[in-house]
């Protein structure tokens, strides 16, 4: 049996099946492609300003007063810094809660499509039943379905089901996703399937196949699912406004977002508002960074650096 | 896509299991009552201190009566009611707004306990009219606030203004705040709703709808004249918007010395307290209108909710929250008026600046109760905040027909 | 993407497959049921609701809630009434949102796209990082960030003062873009109204305070759609432009009849999502402005949302949530067909199949994937488009 010999292609890794761009000449720079080259870098590096420059200041006026904040609105350096906010977030606020929360209700919701969705894009994949092609049409046209529409009737149905208000009610609905099986689908279909076979002529049952043999080598896909339900359920917020309304299960998004309107403080507080945003940036910034190259070669593995 | 037979049934089946399985999910109203069961009580708090006022007097009152009561601060009342209701576990007790009366009310969420008050006599009459639903008190009043003038007293001077010169009529604010009108200041500053604005409507003898709302006025030549004399003042720049200055609300605008004067209700101390304790400030009755004082009162009810399993209890609760006693704590907490006429003497005694609030309950007129009104407050705000270009007339006929709609 | 079904060969016994059969309805199982649990069944009870008159005190599903037909949907639609003129200023808001936001986000994704693209840039990791990072926050916290940028004293005004203008103040401007100022418009624009809005207004543009939404939009998607169209110019063979360079077309040319037609299915894709995402504003409008000011923010979403949760109108909330469903399959549709493949010209077909052989992409599967990364936030996609 041999694993290492599995293409990792249709997962975002198309580089190893794709013939490779090498640079085939050395360019020679003539003025007027000189001057245009280094006004394409101008404009890259104005456009990457823009993008940046909005979270450094975010970060800056968290350590403002809120004089300071308004008066100087572009400096990335406070007057003086302070960390009040910080303060009121953690030690006078729920905002602990807040976080706590939202980690519980990520961390299963993450454990849960990736299981859920591996198990189904499996089957789906590679078993042989009746009904497979309709359980896949079924699962494209939910995919269609708007997020929105679904706002009141989750409701209505998690009520039903009596976990309004609960853990079970903000994690269960949550746990699997139709996109996450097509992706899972998608690579398992690109493996070969004689390693199975082998597996299978060796008397192994289905689920021991695809927990033994198959996930190891999913290891991409996997990460894939990972990244995006971590970043899927750690951002969510109309799911928790219907789904919970005690103030002991309200998640980061819910909270900062009802302090954005004011709900909870009055006048502007600039710099409280901004430190919870920046706080609920971070796990996410670094699940970013970690997967960054996963992320963004996922898309386009033909590019070396 | 297709859908084949097989996925049909499989999914009809996942219907028919979870609908039978889950039918227990509401019983409603009928619930068993308990009078041992702990209460639950959701409020929409203004800050830390009414949050740890009212937990204290709740926790007395646990003390005294051995049931426990936990206290809920809600960061979205109204959603989080709604909610509540809809999950058949609303919480026992809590704040109720006047505008949202009618609609809990009429789908019978609620206990009407009104009659049952032992000091039902004591509730200021308009205050009990506007948690009035057919014909039959619902709830207790918890307190109220009304509108009157704030005057930071420093501009006042500078702009060498006296006593004497507190305006009691509207060509008078007019000339005042002309005076205090300089650079970046503004005379007055509100904010651009009717909950303000409204109070220009009293004063010239109208309202949106009549004191029992069951009949809308909006279009009445009173309203017309109200909105026509703030529009001219907005358009000469002497009144502005607290939106157009930058500022969240009135007070803010006040607070940030970006308005010498301001229209707004006796929650203003607390915050000027707080946030903008240099600023000095003095309460005056708001200028008469054409058709003499007026202005708008805002209060509260404790709601009980019909699926209560403790409906005794959260009476007793109710009943103790609205004495004279944890009435004037309450006040002295978070700067609210009783909604007691025994308290108000102790009440002004207490707070002699105030004063002009609580008198202004002989005069004050109530909001909209109407089921619906809120909606068509929201778009009535949404329009006068356009209104220094707006029509009035236009304005006041497309809310008078709204408000028609919800009295069919 | 059914074609792999029949890979197994035929010696295959019978038990073997009857215990797939088994097993491949067990692994689905869970999916299915929690997809049926909280999918299906709340569209169905939500179309109940819809038509009903449950006012949302006990279960929807109680002898007590009646059949009311299509009440709530003429409440909404054409009872003339303010919940009438609510929708129609929802969806004129959400109406320019689109038209703008589709369009320029999916421009700065592709420009982004190819100025990351190309050969000899250096830093590309950077840049890429840069423009991808807005994606991954959540809109609750950059609605946040974009409050404070663009209040009066913020960023922006900050900006907008080195030129000597004073900024607007942007989340308390109700004025529509498109009416520069003007305040009242032309009688006959006035005073015909198309559901309870009149046609100065719905020709208004978005407010002030919704271009500043709009800006978020663009923001935060730009980096996400840059990613799938990087994907598909990756798959895109240098040697079908090598060959229409030979032919001695120019940059323009190659980059409207060579790399854009290559581009179509991923375009196609990036549109889609944009519609998709886009008609169900939500999470920005509850942060921020809650409509406000003026209901210029107002959104059939939001509007949806609170007509149930706040006034108790569960049942126009439930129609106008399926009124919006309709509305983006119409869209959706739309696009379809002023997007569909049209006759590939020969000159340039010349140049395909000459760089064919030598390139064997596989864009199906890469942007499929990549159009699910950008879709999950939506929770909706439409991965299987034909590659051709």
């Amino acid at each position: 049996m041999t694993t290492t010999a599995v293409p990792a292609v249709g997962l975002g890794t198309p580089d190893d099946a794709a013939p490779k761009k090498v640079p085939t000449r050395r360019e020679h720079w003539t003025p007027s492609a000189l001057t245009a080259q280094i006004l394409i870098y101008v404009l890259l590096l104005a456009v990457a300003v823009l993008y940046i420059f909005p979270f450094l200041i975010d970060v800056a006026t968290s350590f403002k007063t809120e004089p300071d904040a308004a008066a100087n609105p572009l400096s990335l350096v406070p007057q003086t810094w302070t960390t009040a906010a910080y303060q009121r977030l953690f030690f006078n606020s729920d905002f602990p809660i807040w976080f706590k929360n939202t980690a519980i209700v990520t961390v299963f919701v993450t454990l849960g499509r990736v299981f859920f969705d591996s198990l189904a894009g499996y089957a789906l994949a590679r078993l042989q039943f009746r009904g497979r092609n309709a359980v896949f049409a079924g699962l494209i046209a939910v995919m269609a379905v708007p997020n929105v529409v679904l706002l009141i009737p989750k409701f209505l149905v998690i009520n039903q089901l009596s976990i309004y208000d609960t853990y079970a009610g903000m994690i269960v609905p949550l746990l699997a996703d139709a996109a996450g099986v097509f992706i899972m689908k998608n690579f398992f279909e690109s493996i070969p399937a004689s390693i199975e076979e082998q597996a299978r002529i060796d008397g192994a049952g289905s689920f021991r196949i695809f927990w033994s043999v198959v996930l190891p080598m999913a290891r991409p896909a996997l990460i894939t699912i990972i990244i995006l339900s971590f970043q899927g359920s750690w951002n969510e917020l109309a799911h928790f406004i219907v789904s919970t309304q005690s103030p002991d299960l309200t998640t980061l998004t819910k909270g900062v977002a009802q302090l954005a309107s004011g709900q909870l403080s009055q006048g502007t507080q600039y710099p409280l508002k901004l430190a919870a945003g920046a706080i609920m940036t971070i796990p996410v910034a670094i699940m970013f960074f970690i997967f960054q190259r996963r992320i963004l070669n996922a898309s386009q593995g033909a590019v070396k650096e | 896509m297709r859908f084949t037979k097989a996925g049909a049934v499989v999914l009809a089946a996942g219907l028919a299991v979870s609908l039978t399985a889950c039918g227990s999910g509401f019983s409603s109203g009928g619930s068993t009552q308990d009078n041992k069961k702990p209460l639950s009580i959701l409020i929409g708090s203004s800050g830390d201190a009414e949050t740890a006022s009212v937990k204290a007097e709740v926790a007395a009152w646990s003390k005294t009566s051995g049931i426990k009561a936990t206290v809920t601060v809600a960061s979205d009342l109204n959603q989080q009611l709604a909610q509540g209701f809809s999950a058949g576990k609303p919480a026992d007790v809590f704040y109720l707004s006047t505008d949202q009366l009618a609609g809990y009310a009429s789908n019978g969420s609620l206990y009407e306990y009104g009659d049952k008050l032992t000091n039902k006599s004591d509730f200021y009459p308009s205050l009990v009219k506007s948690f009035t639903y057919d014909n039959k008190l619902v709830c207790a009043p918890k307190d109220f606030s009304t509108l009157q003038l704030i005057i930071n007293t420093e501009l006042w001077k500078q702009a060498g203004l006296t006593d004497s010169d507190i305006p009691t009529t509207w060509d008078q604010l007019t000339d005042v705040a002309k005076k205090l009108t300089t650079g970046s200041q503004t005379g007055l500053v509100i904010g651009g709703e009717y909950a303000r604005i409204g109070a220009f409507m009293t004063q010239a003898g109208g309202n949106l709808m009549n004191a029992d709302s069951t009949k809308a006025t909006a279009d009445s030549d009173a309203n017309v004249k109200a909105l026509d004399y703030v529009k001219q003042n907005l358009a000469a720049g002497d009144f502005k918007f607290a939106a157009d200055v930058g500022a969240g609300w009135g007070g803010e605008a006040f607070g940030k010395q970006l308005g010498a004067m301001t229209i707004e209700g006796n929650w203003i101390t607390g915050s000027q307290t707080a946030d903008y304790p240099s600023v000095k400030y003095k309460v005056v009755p708001l200028p008469k209108g054409p058709a003499g004082a007026g202005t708008l009162q805002f209060t509260n009810c404790w709601g009980i909710a019909a699926d209560s399993a403790n409906k005794a209890g959260a009476l007793s609760l109710v009943q103790q929250l609205t004495t004279k006693s944890d009435q004037l704590a309450f006040a002295k907490a978070f700067g609210v008026m009783p909604s007691i006429q025994s308290a108000a003497s102790e009440w002004k005694k207490e707070f002699p600046a105030l004063v002009p609030f609580l008198d202004a309950a002989a005069y004050a007129k109530g909001v909209p109760t109407a089921k619906g009104s809120a909606d068509v407050v929201t778009d009535f705000n949404s329009q006068v905040a356009k209104l220094s270009t707006g029509d009035p007339k236009t304005i006041l006929s497309s809310t008078q027909t709204n408000l028609d709609a919800l009295l069919k | 993407m059914t074609a792999t079904t029949a890979r197994l060969p035929r010696r295959r016994g019978a038990s073997i497959r009857r215990g797939q059969a088994v097993s491949g309805w067990l692994f689905t199982a869970p999916v299915l049921i929690l997809l049926g649990l909280f999918l299906l069944i709340p569209v169905l009870m939500a179309a109940w609701v819809s038509v009903s008159d449950w006012t949302g005190r006990g279960s929807p599903l109680s002898p007590d809630v009646h059949f009311i037909g299509a009440a709530n949907y003429g409440q909404v639609l054409w009872a003339g009434g303010l919940s009438e003129r609510d929708f129609g200023t929802a969806l004129k808001n959400n109406f320019w949102y689109v038209i703008l936001v589709v369009p320029i986000q999916t421009i700065v994704a592709l420009a982004l796209a190819l100025a990351v693209n190309r050969r000899m840039l250096r830093g590309r990791g950077f840049f890429r990082t840069a423009y991808y990072f807005p994606s991954v926050t959540s809109s609750v916290a950059i609605t946040v960030l974009w409050l404070f940028l663009f209040s009066t004293t913020g960023a922006v005004n900050a900006v907008i003062a080195w030129f000597g203008v004073k900024g607007p103040n942007w989340f308390n401007e109700p004025a529509g873009i498109f009416h520069f100022g003007a305040v009242n418009g032309p009688v006959a624009l006035e005073s015909n109204t198309l559901l309870g809005v009149s046609w100065w207004d719905w020709l208004g543009g978005p407010s002030v305070a919704m271009t500043a939404f709009i800006i978020l939009a663009v923001f935060t998607t730009g980096g996400t759609f840059m990613l799938l169209f990087l994907a598909a110019l990756q798959n895109i063979s240098a040697d079908v432009e090598e060959a229409a360079m030979v032919d001695g077309a120019n940059a323009a040319q190659r980059f409207f009849r060579v790399t854009l037609p290559q581009l179509r299915p991923t375009l196609f894709t990036v549109i889609t999502l944009g519609l998709i995402g886009c008609w169900q504003v939500f999470d920005q409008i509850y942060t921020g402005t809650r409509g406000n000011p003026s209901k210029t923010t107002l959104t059939p979403a939001y509007l949806s949302y609170t007509a149930a949760f706040n006034n108790q109108q569960w049942g126009q909330g439930a129609a106008i949530a399926f009124i919006l469903f309709v509305i983006i399959i119409i869209f959706t549709l739309i696009q379809r067909w002023v997007l569909s493949e049209k006759a590939v010209s020969k000159r340039r077909m010349g140049w395909i199949t000459r760089a064919e052989r030598s390139s064997t992409a596989q864009s199906p599967k890469a942007t499929g994937h990549v159009a699910i990364v950008g879709a999950s936030r939506n929770g909706s996609g439409s991965p299987e488009e034909d590659d051709s």
